[in-house]
């Protein structure tokens, strides 16, 4: 990156931050409105407003060197809303000069304020009076409305090179060959410090007053030095950087656990990159890396074009969101088109940001480049009439009563679960007579049946297996063994978890080879009894069961008939049902969930 | 508490003597801009009621002050330098107009007369408007003697010398000459002259007897020497106006009092500015073309200042023969470098509301806010929208919603009826009407904008035509933390809209686009979907389908629930804040504000409201409501609108502040203010509610604070004093509690366990159940009330 100088550009900014007056040395000030983006007015020639036929005469705007800049306002305690803020300009003839910017007019002068030149201009946040210092080692004390003297005090008998005032007005700082802080109202030196060898660029207490912030020419360090009194003359702590600071500003954050409160620290070197520091205790700032924020050397210019480059110029801090990031409100680009935005610096994130090449006039091969990068930039997206063609349609939902009623009181749940579980019994009566333990269940069957595997050697049960097989098989078993075999094929084909079809050859079998060993046994006898009940039982319902067979299959080969013509509609009906049956559980469900993480939320 | 919004041209302007300043009436203040910089120096304030007039008393030395009148009833004398109010007169009676002709003779003419300033007013005593004369120097009250009556307030024009006072009255001038020596009970003589259309303003010649006059239909009508017999003849008989019988006066009619009457036509609509220059050798007029037009008097030749762009009010001539300015009226004034014509700076304001809203039924003029950044958008008149900061208020940029020249003449074809704004600020919603021609080409056309990170800019994403088909678009709404958007329509159907980034090959590079896609659609037994809101976690959408809300879930589509039912059709739908609770609005004539409870699905509690506005927080369950109040109840109460500040889950309002012209307004939470007090007095960023009001005038204020109650009534300045009851129960009375427990039965009688067979019906009506399932239902849901009932 290509270095430029912002040393000779004085910056303020507004007190509500919605203008900012740059001047880059050539007697002309330009206010920009920060909102806007655009220059509001421009001041070539302050000093021409004046009355003095002798200014009007001699000065043209090139004559004014300033020195120093600071937009101050003050009587902030008045309730009236248009608080009339002041530009002051000190320059280098030792004239301070207050400019009403809204007015557009000087509104007072004081020549030969300071000769040898006005050095720095400061103010409380509260009080009614401005501070000035210059070449000549004097403070002066200055009414801000009118613009007069009030008092002057020697500070150093060397110049003073910069000077600032802490925010509740009690204590000033001044910097010469030393870094002094007296008392404001009697001027009496409180304490002194080695301060910086050459001229002290930046000076700037923190809110709390408790600390200073300088950086000098030259040095490419801010140095923190703690008012406490005491003695000792060295630098709190010292936050190096790549380039001399032009620019300071500090807040502090409210840390709970320490006694001291933790500070966070904005610089801006001379080429223009800003620097962020963060501590939650001076221990920690001191150790502390800085975040940077500069702009994006891709963006930059090709290295042929000879002018100024873009820069950050001014920033602000404008408070600390949360722990280890500030809000930072940022001026940037080029001094012909700076553009103003808000930032959250997270510490620990270098920032690199994008230059805007808007409003620039540049030489025509750049503006070429710029152009077609922009037309890319951004494409239109036009759609027309057929714009939902990809869209999800709304998935189906009915709702009924039940499932409000739940919904809303959760006692009734229980009462709509037995009117579900009364739907399934109509649905199968085999499960319900499961349940009431007069159908023994599969799995006792299968237990049973588990057991009576080695018997069957093998042999699937679930497959019709040639009769000879399974005579073969029984015949070989022990009449005990057959005993159960029998008991276990009955039970599962009562309980119906093999077809009948599969099962009863085997009872058959059995019976046939076994039938004279169970005639002695006493729990056989038993057993066939109930063989037999079944068996009955069984026979006469056969008869209408075929009628029954008979009739499905004229109705089914009727619909058969009918459907050539229309679907059948009860059936697919019944099938809608079931499918939404399904779905409103789930629906019921899922809500029930999102409701305890609503009421979740509200306890939180 | 920051107010700002103001109307610049609500009444003429008027200029300091050293030209520096210029005096503008905003509303019940005059605000005093540099004429240099165009930025704001200081402020009169104390008026209760709009600023009409503001005369500057003339001096050649440094001390300047003014009198204002109001419609406030009083007059008042300013000393500008401080600036503070030095006297004030209590007329007792609304002035819509004054002047003072003494201060505009020849100096050396003032000095030698009494001291005694008289002044001519406008005072309406309950049922004309009068012309009356007041002494400012010994006010007593105001004289007795009414020159003339008026059905309207009609502006009184003097001439530059002070000799003469005229108004328009229909197709009428009345021209006064004003007596040489004021006093209590000198009578002016008056004449008038005749025109067959009606005059909307007239002009004096500074020297000569020469008076102009615009009429509606944009000519220009110059009568040379009125008054000759009358005025200048001190017996001024009628006899020898009848000798004279109109033989040799060109363009004058019946017998009126004037040498001659020429006619210039230009304008094509009503002339509504109309100015001499001081040395009486131009005219300059002007009308809603937005052109200023110069006339050289002697050949009629004309010079023209096109494309200001905006109708023109008001034209005034500065002390400084360079410098003149003019009020256009979309709320901005220009400085004027006068014999080039140049337009120098400009002090612009909010812009105003829009003309044409009576165009379009489904207009709404509503504005939206960035609340993160305090910016409201509003639509403007040239088709475009106003981002305005709230806190420095002035104007930050426009957008250009549609690519099309904006002319005042013009009948409107395209509107913009909808403004969005997402939470963050980042996306911007519009929708853009083309009005069909007899019948045909009516386009609707949905716009995405997206900011530039960079320069803080709008920029179009995508356009989509038709989104709806041709329906219009009720409302648009933004997903408070995803990039989505939903838009519904009058036509019954609602449309969930995405922002999806999508790579696009070109010429070798890879583009990073982002379009906005239909993500779903959606619809409720085809009813007319007017309102729509996301929940603050963005996981329910609630789209209001005529009387009835549904609950959708945004990402499958799936509708998750039906709400209640509310009389009439529901307007406006807000999830206040984080809670679980959503707020409807309806109007019409059952008008209702109804919050619902989503854990219910129920109605919590309901008033009898016609709501304007409503807004939530979005930490909290706080909402705000902007109400109109009924007519009876204006009395009762200063204002006819109320904002309530209510918890959602309490029908009692938290506060409450009375406001004026709450139709059309708008409110809005807006979170702190980052730049300005908050960095300087190091406060924490707080939530601040701004009003915005039918005119455009916006009021921010903390609502949780009990001091900001006493003021934050715009254009009021007595503010409603809370005496023991809250401000809506003061009107009430014991109507919350009744509403209240009302309410809550009918959350029981709506609840669906006890009355299924209200909600069973209720579902996408192609897919309703088969009646056989709904009828074992229906019957079941009755068996079970009466065993309930046995109970």
């Amino acid at each position: 990156m290509t270095s430029t100088d912002i040393r000779d550009i004085l910056t303020a900014f507004s007190p509500s931050l919605d203008y900012f007056a740059i001047t880059t040395g050539d007697g002309r000030v330009k206010i920009w409105d920060t909102l806007k983006g655009q220059v509001q007015t421009e001041f070539a020639d302050m000093s021409s407003n004046d009355t003095s036929i002798y200014d009007r005469s001699t000065k043209g705007h090139l004559s004014i060197d300033y020195t120093c800049m600071k937009w101050l306002s003050l009587d902030r305690k008045k309730k009236r809303k248009h608080v009339s803020s002041l530009l002051v300009l000190g320059t280098g003839g030792g004239d301070v000069l207050a400019f009403d910017v809204s007015a557009g007019q000087v509104g007072w002068r004081i020549s030969n304020c300071h000769p040898g030149g006005v050095r720095a201009i400061s103010s409380s946040a509260n009080g009614s009076c401005i501070y000035t210092a210059g070449a000549d080692g004097m403070v002066c004390r200055i009414d801000f409305t009118t613009g007069n003297l009030l008092e002057k005090f020697k500070a150093s008998t060397k110049a003073v090179s910069c000077m600032t005032i802490s925010s509740d007005g009690k204590t000033l700082a001044t910097a010469a060959s030393q870094l002094k802080i007296f008392n404001s109202s009697n001027h009496k030196e409180i304490q002194k410090f080695a301060g910086h060898p050459g001229s002290v660029r930046c000076l700037v207490f923190t809110e709390d007053g408790k600390y200073i912030l300088s950086s000098a020419v030259g040095e490419r360090y801010v140095a923190l030095w703690r008012i406490d009194g005491a003695r000792k003359q060295s630098a709190s702590c010292v936050l190096a950087m790549d380039h001399p600071a032009v620019f300071l500003d500090s807040r502090c954050v409210d840390s709970g656990e320490h006694d001291e409160n933790g500070m966070c620290v904005l610089a801006i070197s001379e080429v223009g990159v800003c620097y962020f520091w963060f501590g939650n205790s001076i221990e920690e700032l001191r150790n502390s890396k800085p975040t940077k924020i500069s702009l994006s050397s891709e963006d930059m210019f090709s290295r042929k074009y000879k002018g100024a480059l873009p820069t950050i110029y001014a920033a602000k801090l404008l408070g600390i969101e949360k722990p280890s990031s500030g809000h930072v409100f940022l001026v940037s680009g080029l001094l012909v088109k700076p553009s103003f935005q808000k930032l959250l610096v997270h510490s620990g994130t270098d920032v690199k940001l994008n230059v805007s090449h808007d409003g620039i006039l540049l030489p025509k091969s750049q503006s070429l480049v710029k152009s077609k990068k922009r037309s890319d930039e951004r494409r239109v997206t036009a759609l027309d009439r057929a714009n939902a063609e990809d869209a999800l349609l709304p998935i189906p939902k009915v709702f009924n009563s039940e499932k409000e009623k739940a919904f809303q009181d959760s006692s009734d749940k229980t009462e709509k679960d037995e009117m579900i579980q009364d739907e399934i019994d109509a649905i199968c009566m085999e499960d319900q007579l499961r349940e009431l333990g007069i159908l023994k269940s599969e799995k006792e069957c299968l237990s049973n049946l588990e057991k009576c595997y080695p018997l069957l050697k093998g042999i699937n049960l679930e497959a019709a297996t040639p009769m000879r097989k399974i005579r073969a098989t029984v015949l070989s078993m022990e009449p005990s063994e057959a005993i159960k075999l029998l008991e276990s094929l009955l039970a599962a084909w009562q309980s119906r978890s093999f077809s009948g079809k599969y099962v009863l050859p085997w009872i058959y079998s059995t019976l046939v080879n076994h039938g004279h060993s169970f005639t002695t046994d006493e729990s056989a006898t038993c057993m066939l009894d109930s063989l037999y009940k079944i068996t009955n039982s069984r026979g006469p319902t056969f008869q209408s069961l075929l009628q029954l067979s008979g009739r499905l299959q004229l109705m089914t080969s009727q619909i058969d008939k009918a459907s050539q013509t229309s679907s059948d509609p009860v059936h697919d009906l019944q099938k809608d049902e079931s499918s939404d049956e399904d779905e409103e559980d789930e629906y019921f469900h899922d809500e029930g969930d999102d409701d305890s993480e609503i009421s979740s939320d509200d306890d939180s | 508490m920051i107010r700002g919004g103001q109307n610049y041209v609500s009444s003429p302007p008027a200029f300091s003597n050293d030209c520096k300043r210029v005096l503008v009436c905003t509303g019940n203040t005059v605000s005093v801009f540099s004429t240099s910089t165009g930025l704001q120096v200081s402020s009169l304030e104390g008026h209760t009621a709009p600023v009409t007039s503001i005369l500057v008393v003339p001096a050649t030395d440094v001390f300047c002050y003014c009198w204002t009148s109001s419609f406030d009833g009083t007059i008042r004398y300013w000393d500008l330098s401080v600036p503070e109010m030095v006297k004030k007169l209590d007329l007792g009676m609304p002035v819509s107009s004054m002047v003072i002709p003494s201060f505009l003779g020849s100096p050396e003419e003032t000095n030698a007369k009494t001291s005694s300033v008289f002044a001519y007013v406008s005072v309406h005593d309950g049922k004309a408007w009068q012309i009356r004369k007041c002494n400012l120097t010994n006010y007593q009250k105001v004289g007795k003697l009414v020159l003339k009556e008026t059905e309207r307030p009609e502006p009184l024009i003097i001439s530059p010398s002070g000799n003469y006072l005229g108004i328009k009255d229909k197709c009428k001038l009345h021209i006064w000459k004003l007596p040489r020596v004021e006093s209590d009970l000198a009578v002016a003589k008056k004449i008038t002259l005749h025109h067959t259309k009606n005059i909307t303003i007239l002009a004096f010649h500074p020297t000569e007897r020469t008076v102009a006059a615009g009429d509606v239909t944009g000519r220009i009508l110059i009568w040379r020497g009125f008054g000759t017999q009358k005025f200048l003849d001190p017996s001024g008989s009628n006899n020898r106006i009848s000798m004279n019988d109109g033989e040799d006066k060109p363009g004058v009619r019946q017998n009126d009092d004037a040498e001659s009457c020429s006619v210039w036509h230009w304008h094509s609509a009503a002339v509504s500015l109309l100015s001499f220059s001081p040395d009486g050798a131009y005219l300059y007029s002007g009308g809603k073309e937005g052109v200023l037009v110069l006339w050289q008097l002697d050949s009629g030749k004309k010079n023209f200042l096109p494309r200001i762009g905006s109708p023109l009010l008001y034209f005034i001539e500065s002390p400084d023969p360079s410098l003149s300015l003019i009020s256009c009226a979309d709320n901005q004034i220009h400085m004027l470098k006068t014999p080039s014509m140049e337009i120098m700076r400009s002090i612009s304001g909010i812009k105003p509301p829009l003309s044409y809203q009576e165009v379009c039924e489904n207009f709404s003029g509503k504005a939206a806010f960035d609340c993160t950044s305090g910016l409201v958008a509003v639509q403007t008149e040239n088709y475009g929208i106003q981002f305005y900061s709230l806190f420095a208020n002035r104007g930050v940029y426009e957008v250009q919603v549609c690519e099309r020249n904006h002319q005042p003449v013009d009948d409107v074809t395209v509107l913009v009826t909808l403004v969005e704004l997402s939470v963050d600020g980042s996306t911007m919603g519009t929708v853009e009407v083309k009005l069909p021609e007899e019948g045909i080409g009516g386009v609707v056309c949905l716009k995405f904008w997206e900011l530039d990170s960079d320069t803080k800019r709008f920029s179009v994403s995508t356009v989509i035509y038709e989104p709806h088909r041709d329906v219009d678009i009720s409302a648009v709404a933004f997903h408070p933390t995803r990039r989505m958007a939903v838009s519904t329509s009058y036509g019954g159907d609602f449309k969930i809209w995405v922002c999806k980034e999508r790579d696009i090959q070109q010429k070798g590079q890879r583009l990073q686009n982002s379009g906005w896609m239909c993500h779903a659609v959606g619809s409720y037994k085809n009813k007319a979907m007017r309102a729509a809101t996301f929940s603050a976690d963005g996981s329910v959408l609630a789209v209001a389908a005529d009387t009835v809300i549904t609950l959708w879930d945004p990402d499958k589509n799936v509708l998750m629930a039906v709400v209640g039912e509310t009389p009439t059709p529901i307007v406006s739908l807000a999830f206040a804040g984080k809670s679980e609770y959503l707020l409807s609005i309806s109007h019409g004539l059952k008008p209702q504000l109804s919050v619902w409870s989503m854990s219910k699905l129920a109605m919590a509690w309901s008033y009898r409201l016609h709501v304007e506005a409503v807004c939530s927080t979005i930490d909290s369950s706080y909402f705000a409501i902007l109400a109109l109040l009924p007519e009876s109840n204006e009395r009762a109460f200063k204002g006819n609108g109320i904002i309530l500040l209510f918890n959602a889950t309490d029908p009692i309002p938290v506060a409450s502040m009375s406001v004026m012209k709450p139709k059309g307004g708008a409110l809005a939470f807006l979170k702190g203010d980052l730049s300005e007090q908050a960095v300087i007095d190091g406060k924490t960023p707080q939530t601040l509610l701004v009003y915005i009001n039918g005119d455009r005038e916006y009021v921010i204020f903390n609502p949780y604070d009990k001091e900001g109650h006493k003021l934050s009534v715009i254009r009021q300045d007595v503010a409603l004093e809370e005496t023991g009851q809250f401000g809506y129960s003061s009107i009430y009375g014991e109507l919350p509690k009744f509403d209240l427990q009302k309410e809550k039965t009918l959350s029981v009688m709506s609840s669906a366990s006890e009355r299924p067979w209200e909600t069973i019906f209720n579902g996408s009506s192609h897919m309703l159940p088969p009646l056989t399932k709904l009828c074992s239902v229906f019957l079941e849901s009755l068996l079970e009330k009466r065993t309930a009932v046995a109970e």
